[in-house]
């Protein structure tokens, strides 16, 4: 009897866009082991961060995860405005929770559209991808930048939101529900997709127990272990999220939970907007922080983030460790991918959304011949006239939505 | 189980520990550093008797001379017991709590890469996080190993004189950053909040 089939995949594959490696070891077509090695993108942040002061840190954690930077700019900052006694302006809070409420949306917009290419479902990639452009341009809008927005400081926020881009958030939120609403509606009857998606990467309630999973896994396992429920903080002291579980336990149920958190997120956004109160947007925050430790948890897209910080009476911390929700999830990796077909493989994996930082690039386009700046339009108009050329109009076709 | 009745019930299993037990916020709930064997008894207590089911992650930290390794575990209401160890830099040995906590596996193998702790009965499997060829010996979260002097194309580590002088050049650093500082300081005093 042979020993079985290994397949090495990744660390550089065309179906895992970030290094990551698998050693998958086949009977059949099913897997009978896997061995995950991890750590091809270890940057050294943490060791990084204890040479710099606190102000340099939140730009060095902003950018530990590319979709997710918010939450863990969140969770640094609030380890270190607790420690320096602190307190943050509602407003501060407020305008925290809509940006960190955009930023699941985004995130898990982009993570359907993932899931939808891996199952060769282009189309859901192709209308989602479409989607969260226009949350990123809201973000660009309120903080300057697509990724990496910048919104958080000691204590408090950095830019404050106007009428106008309350406004326009309100608008982008219409038209994204009446997609949403059509992704939740494709979901719960698209044959296809069911059929890919339902009974795989199965990790049960005790699974999730036991490997530590978190966020939509353990959520779609039925464990609610949102962490604006179970320890809220900043605004959600305030307002109130309605959890979202589901006990499929398995990539569809994963799928379910997303699409009805982002409602969810919708309606907190709305909510927020609606209930902003006015003030000041930041207090100031003391350059040396007193010798303490703190352990902080804020819900990031993809779960738990879990932050520790030690600092030690000067300006630069002692000890920061940051615990990413992607990192809690790999744990119980091994177990979901074992027994199911390799075709399956990719959307397990990118199942629990790994944190695949693949997001930054350029808001705008400049021509080659100089400083004309192309926008969103123009491009539009440039695509159909090649098209043209080529024989095909596509200028009759409709954009879906609308309120955009 | 709230913070309260965890400090209660480890005050009445482990007495020698008690007062020495902080609860900073309702949440949080941290031991002192205890020596591994005391640990571990603390540990499997608050996995079986107080219902801490859930591994969170670990933190080690540099304490000087030894090396200090928090495991953090949550229950149903959302408590965090920091349950925390201490070993010399001199014997990192410890036992791998990943039997009891299978979530802790990978942050275990986080300590051996970065601080050089010896962990007994951790599992077969690839290292993490550190490149492979990443130099024997070396522990970059250690105080004393400075990033200056590791060269990434050689893979080697170089401390400009021989010895001993990492500390003393790492203390030569950190004067030049207080000087820094103090100079940052006085033309920049209020941080990043501007508005």
């Amino acid at each position: 009897m042979s020993e079985g089939l290994t397949i090495p995949i990744g660390p550089q594959h065309p179906s895992l866009k970030e290094p990551v490696s698998f050693l998958i070891t086949l009977d059949g077509e099913v897997v009978k082991k896997a061995v995950i090695e991890l750590g091809y993108n270890h940057r050294g942040l943490e060791k990084a961060c204890e040479s710099r002061t606190y102000i340099q840190d939140l730009y060095i954690i902003e950018r530990v995860c590319g979709i997710c930077s918010h939450a863990h700019s969140y969770a640094y900052c609030r380890c270190v405005e607790e420690l320096a006694g602190l307190q943050t302006p509602r407003r501060a809070e407020y305008i925290r929770g809509i940006v960190g409420e955009l930023e699941r949306l985004h995130s898990h917009l982009l993570w359907l559209g993932v899931a939808g290419h891996e199952i060769g479902f282009d189309t859901l990639f192709m209308y989602t991808w479409r989607d969260r452009e226009r949350v990123l341009d809201l973000l660009a809008e309120i903080g300057g930048n697509r990724v990496n927005y910048g919104i958080n400081t000691i204590g408090g926020v950095r830019r404050d939101l106007d009428e106008n881009i309350c406004q326009h958030i309100l608008d982008v939120m219409d038209g994204l529900e009446e997609q949403i609403k059509y992704y939740a509606e494709l979901a719960n009857t698209e044959a296809t997709l069911i059929a890919r998606l339902a009974g795989i990467g199965i990790l049960t309630r005790d699974d999730v127990i036991k490997y530590g999973a978190v966020g939509p896994v353990a959520r779609a396992a039925g464990i609610m272990d949102d962490v604006r429920i179970v320890e809220p903080y900043g605004v959600f002291t305030e307002i109130k999220v309605n959890g979202v579980t589901d006990d499929h336990a398995d990539v569809y149920g994963r799928t379910v939970v997303r699409i009805k958190e982002m409602l969810e997120s919708i309606r907190l956004i709305r909510l927020m907007v609606k209930e902003m109160p006015d003030g000041p947007i930041s207090v100031r925050a003391p350059r040396r922080i007193p010798t303490g430790e703190i352990i902080i948890r804020v819900e990031a897209p993809r779960g738990e983030d879990v932050h520790y910080l030690r600092s030690n009476g000067t300006d630069k911390p002692d000890r920061v460790r940051v615990r990413a929700p992607s990192e809690a999830n790999w744990h119980g990796m091994k177990h979901m991918l074992e027994g199911f077909h390799f075709a399956d493989v990719p959307i397990i994996i990118a199942a629990i959304d790994p944190c695949y930082s693949c997001t930054d690039r350029a808001i705008m386009l400049r021509s080659d011949k100089g400083d004309t700046v192309t926008d969103w339009e123009s491009l539009r108009r440039t695509g159909i006239e090649r098209y043209k050329k080529m024989g095909i109009d596509p200028s009759k076709i409709r954009m879906r939505t609308s309120g955009v | 189980m709230k913070a309260e009745e965890t400090i209660l019930r480890l005050k009445e299993a482990f007495p020698d520990i008690g007062d020495d037990l902080k609860s900073p916020s309702p949440l949080r709930v941290f031991t002192p550093f205890l020596e591994p064997k005391r640990f571990e008894e603390v540990l499997i207590y608050a996995k079986d008797k107080l219902n801490y089911y859930r591994g969170l992650h670990i933190v080690g930290t540099d304490e000087g001379e030894n090396l200090g390794f928090t495991y953090l575990v949550s229950n149903a209401d959302g408590v965090i017991l920091a349950i925390r160890e201490i070993v010399p830099k001199s014997n990192p040995h410890i036992r791998s709590m990943s039997d009891i906590y299978p979530a802790m596996l990978m942050h275990e193998r986080e300590l051996v890469d970065l601080f050089g702790a010896e962990i007994e009965g951790l599992p077969e499997g690839p290292s993490y996080p550190l490149p492979d060829g990443w130099p024997k010996g070396q522990y970059p979260m250690r105080k004393e190993w400075n990033p200056k002097y590791f060269n990434k194309m050689t893979m080697t580590y170089e401390p400009p004189e021989e010895k001993a002088t990492d500390t003393a050049t790492a203390a030569n650093d950190n004067k030049d950053n207080a000087a820094k500082t103090a100079a940052d300081e006085k033309s920049t005093a209020g941080g990043g909040a501007s508005k």
